[in-house]
């Protein structure tokens, strides 16, 4: 068992990666002077995971929406007690959620972590579905999912990308429908299990107040090899182009919000990490209030302090994402279009770029102050399939050009998508 | 760590916290008035326009510029409430200077930008510069209207409306949409200089090094200014009404929500909030294992002690159908309580998670600031350590004593408007 040392070349920071004999890789950060521990035991399987099949299997697997949320709720029943029962008996907080692209079970503590990672290499490996304990679940998800379908914020994202993707399943809830989860039942819930419940598929992340060498000691008393599946995921064929540019809700909602989509080329690994830095400064100098568009809007009233930024992406998708409160979210599009368009022509001004990068720096070194956060960052990096601190390397050689030809590229009018939740008259 | 705590003027304390695991520093400067109606709104106002502008910086442009400059380093506001008081501030953090690229003072450049923001403000004549004043007004009013879009903060906004009926927790932390609307901009200024001179102001500085020059800036700040502070009570218990009242909104919402406030004459918060997690905070709490795992009736079912106030929440969304039901497990299971139901485990687990959760004070420079901020409003500077001594001296009989102490003063309902037109 090899164990390999990544450190930042920039803050110096460094975690201990080993690619387990069990076929897990497992990320370790010994954080001195922290009392924390935060742990999380992850699997490749999201909710946009709903065709696969394995070495074993001739035709692709097609399983109902939302089964990959259903799943992560039934692992925390084992056969003779549930999970919280016994982390009740050491005192940590456990938890678990799921993603489009992942699933976690975590747990943080500051005692017995030695226990507690016990506990949770087991329960994840110990699944136990029976006809009656899933029914027993349905209630329990149908009101999470009625609490979601409540959330304006939830909407109006769903409703940005269903207008931007015809038929890749980042369109659908993560925890699916009242009626898809309907079909869910225990044989197919062991099907998905013993799909992507895999440690050659699993990672997991450790930060804190702990020993590499214990942590590595429990691993190897707990897991044994696993063979590898050879597991396949595979997605719908998804055009370029976007469904709809306007989508538009009334809720019971105080105030309207909005998110403009762009719909851009979704790549993998490194290239996609590339992507991620020019889109997130991009989108950082399109909603940046020292710049002089966004100091109109806010003279203006168009937008308040909430507007804002990001960029969401995963398997074959990959979207720069603006939002926030308005009443009147054509404007900001319209605002947005030629903003795009004039930066595109005139480029970026050095100063500006210099600004934006610092402040994304210092962003990335503040990440690695929390022992939460160190824990996030290194099981994300690896589902990415990129190193831990790639991130700050990419983000340093990142140049106003690359930025200018980000946007010439991928923010383009045409795979816009405005998402509008308005209020009830 | 070296924590050192001294008095910098009449009611104005700062705190300063050593820790050098830390790769940036943290300020926050709590403003502590009376909460009021009237003043709620602009008091707001006239400590939210400071994180805006400042006489060094005299657009939110120029000031958002300097700040992502100095690697960005956040500055913000806050309003909100504890007990009756009104709890006003700024935050701020930035980056250690080891981690300046081209060696710039990001420690220094944040000293003189807070400086200005808090002691030189953007003064245009009598008022606040009326553009800053515009921003954080629209801001204001937005976070109002936008109350609703929350559900569940929402529905237990409302019942702490109706729970602290004419008491000064009635209102929020923020104020209210007339106020915020009326409030001018000479209006804001004035609560500004009327929270610098009455005001009990607490300030707290989280650093990895040992740095005297914020406690200089700000006792330099402070001194011209000629205090008369007013005290603002936090700790109020609210009295049980007569009689038990429900209010009821309806909305076209998917899931409704059920608040119950239940009020108490004990002032044990220890055993308070020991009940609390037996009750409905954790996983193995009894509201959890019944009211969701057994009868699967809801996703969420939870109690917050809100010792300040004697007052105790249990919220919950679920099916209209099921409230009768969902209120009848909820009350059964406080009845369980209240008769001795309470197992050894039930009390070494709410220990160990305790235990847990205390131990991790310190691990962030804001578990920090919440920690030595809670010691003041409780009026009582004990270590987490003794904190936690006096969670293990809680005894089964003052648990149930605690459970026996609530009584049922107030339910909200948010009701589904479709369901209801059946």
């Amino acid at each position: 068992m090899n164990k390999e040392i990544i450190t930042s070349p920039r803050t110096g920071d460094s975690c201990i990666h080993v690619k387990h004999k069990s076929g897990l890789d497992i990320y370790i950060c010994e954080m001195q002077g922290f009392n924390s521990i935060e742990a999380l035991f992850g699997t490749k399987y999201g909710s946009v995971n709903t065709m696969f099949k394995t070495a074993a299997d001739k035709d692709y697997t097609t399983v109902p929406e939302g089964i990959a949320h259903f799943l992560e709720h039934k692992l925390f029943e084992n056969e003779d007690c549930g999970v919280f029962e016994l982390y009740a008996k050491t005192g940590a907080s456990c938890n678990a959620f799921t993603t489009f692209d992942k699933t976690c079970y975590t747990f943080s503590c500051s005692k017995n972590y030695e226990e507690n990672l016990k506990i949770l290499l087991d329960f994840v490996r110990k699944p136990y579905f029976t006809d009656e304990n899933v029914d027993k679940e349905m209630g329990i998800i149908e009101q999470e999912i009625k609490m979601t379908n409540d959330n304006p914020e939830w909407l109006v994202f769903f409703n940005m990308l269903s207008g931007m993707y015809h038929s890749h399943p980042v369109k659908i809830d993560i925890a699916g429908t009242v009626e898809s989860i309907s079909h869910i039942d225990a044989d197919l819930l062991y099907r998905c299990y013993n799909t992507f419940y895999d440690l050659n598929n699993m990672v997991l992340s450790i930060a804190g107040n702990i020993s590499a060498d214990k942590v590595l000691e429990i691993c190897d008393s707990c897991l044994s090899p696993c063979a590898d599946k050879g597991l396949e995921t595979v997605f719908p064929d998804e055009p370029d182009d976007i469904v709809k540019p306007e989508i538009r809700e009334k809720q019971p909602v105080g105030a309207s919000i909005f998110h403009l989509g762009y719909k851009c080329t979704a790549k993998n690994g490194l290239e996609r990490l590339k992507d991620i830095a020019a889109a997130s400064t991009a989108s950082a100098l399109l909603s940046d209030p020292a710049l002089p568009m966004c100091e109109r809007l806010l003279k203006e009233e168009i937008i308040n302090s909430t507007f804002g930024g990001e960029v969401f992406y995963g398997d074959n998708y990959f979207t720069v994402i603006f939002s926030g409160e308005s009443d009147k979210p054509e404007i900001i599009r319209e605002a947005l279009f030629e903003e795009i368009d004039r930066l595109v022509s005139e480029g970026i001004r050095e100063k500006d770029f210099q600004r934006i990068k610092k402040s994304s720096y210092g962003m990335m070194i503040l990440e690695l102050n929390n022992v939460e956060s160190v824990a996030n960052m290194m099981l994300n990096a690896h589902i990415d399939d990129v190193g831990p601190y790639d991130a700050i390397e990419v983000l340093s050689a990142l140049t106003s050009d690359d930025v200018i030809d980000y946007m010439r590229r991928e923010l383009r009018r045409d795979r816009c998508v405005l998402s509008i939740i308005e209020k009830e008259a | 760590m070296i924590y050192k705590r001294f008095e910098l003027g009449n009611e104005i304390e700062f705190t300063a916290i050593i820790d050098n695991k830390f790769k940036s520093s943290s300020l926050a400067v709590y403003f502590i008035t009376e909460l009021n109606e009237k003043t709620a709104a602009v008091n707001n106002l006239g400590i939210s326009i400071l994180t805006v502008s400042s006489s060094q910086y005299r657009t939110y442009a120029s000031l958002c510029e300097k700040l992502s400059e100095l690697y960005g380093a956040g500055l913000g506001s806050l309003a909100r409430k504890k007990g009756d008081a009104q709890i006003l501030g700024l935050r701020a953090s930035w980056l250690d200077n080891k981690y300046a690229l081209n060696g710039e003072d990001i420690n220094g450049e944040m000293r003189r930008l807070l400086q200005s923001c808090i002691f030189e403000p953007n003064i245009s004549g009598k008022e606040f510069d009326p553009d800053s004043f515009n921003i954080v007004k629209k801001d204001l009013i937005d976070r109002i209207d936008g109350e609703l879009n929350q559900k569940r903060s929402y529905a237990i906004s409302q019942a702490a409306k109706t729970a602290f009926k004419g008491e000064p927790a009635e209102c929020t932390g923020y104020g209210s949409r007339e106020a915020a609307a009326e409030a001018t901009s000479g209006d804001a200024l004035s609560a500004y200089h009327e929270l610098m001179k009455t005001a009990r102001i607490e300030v707290y500085y989280v650093s990895p090094n040992e740095d005297s020059s914020f406690a200089e800036m700000f006792a330099e700040g402070f001194k011209d200014i000629e205090r008369a502070p007013r005290k603002a009570s936090v700790r109020n218990h609210s009295p049980l009404k007569p009689e038990s009242v429900t209010v009821s909104e309806e909305f076209d919402v998917n899931q409704c929500k059920m608040v119950l406030a239940f009020k108490t004459d004990s002032d044990d918060k220890y055993a308070l909030k020991m009940l609390s997690i037996i009750y409905g905070e954790m996983p193995f709490s009894k509201l959890f294992l019944s009211v969701r795992e057994k009868l699967s009736l809801c996703y969420y079912c939870t109690s917050t002690s809100i010792s300040a106030k004697g007052t105790f929440f249990v919220d919950s969304g679920i099916e209209r159908c099921n409230i009768d039901k969902a209120r009848d497990e909820i009350l059964a299971q406080l009845e369980e309580i209240k008769k001795g139901n309470i197992t050894d485990e039930e009390i070494e687990s709410s220990l160990m998670a305790l235990d847990n959760a205390i131990l991790q004070i310190g691990d962030t420079p804001s578990s920090y600031i919440s920690w030595f901020f809670d010691c003041f409003s409780d009026g009582q500077y004990i270590t987490p350590e003794e904190h936690f001594e006096k969670f293990k001296a809680v005894t089964k009989e003052k648990i149930i004593e605690a459970a026996n102490s609530l009584k049922l003063d107030t339910v909200y309902l948010m009701l589904d408007k479709e369901v209801q037109e059946q």
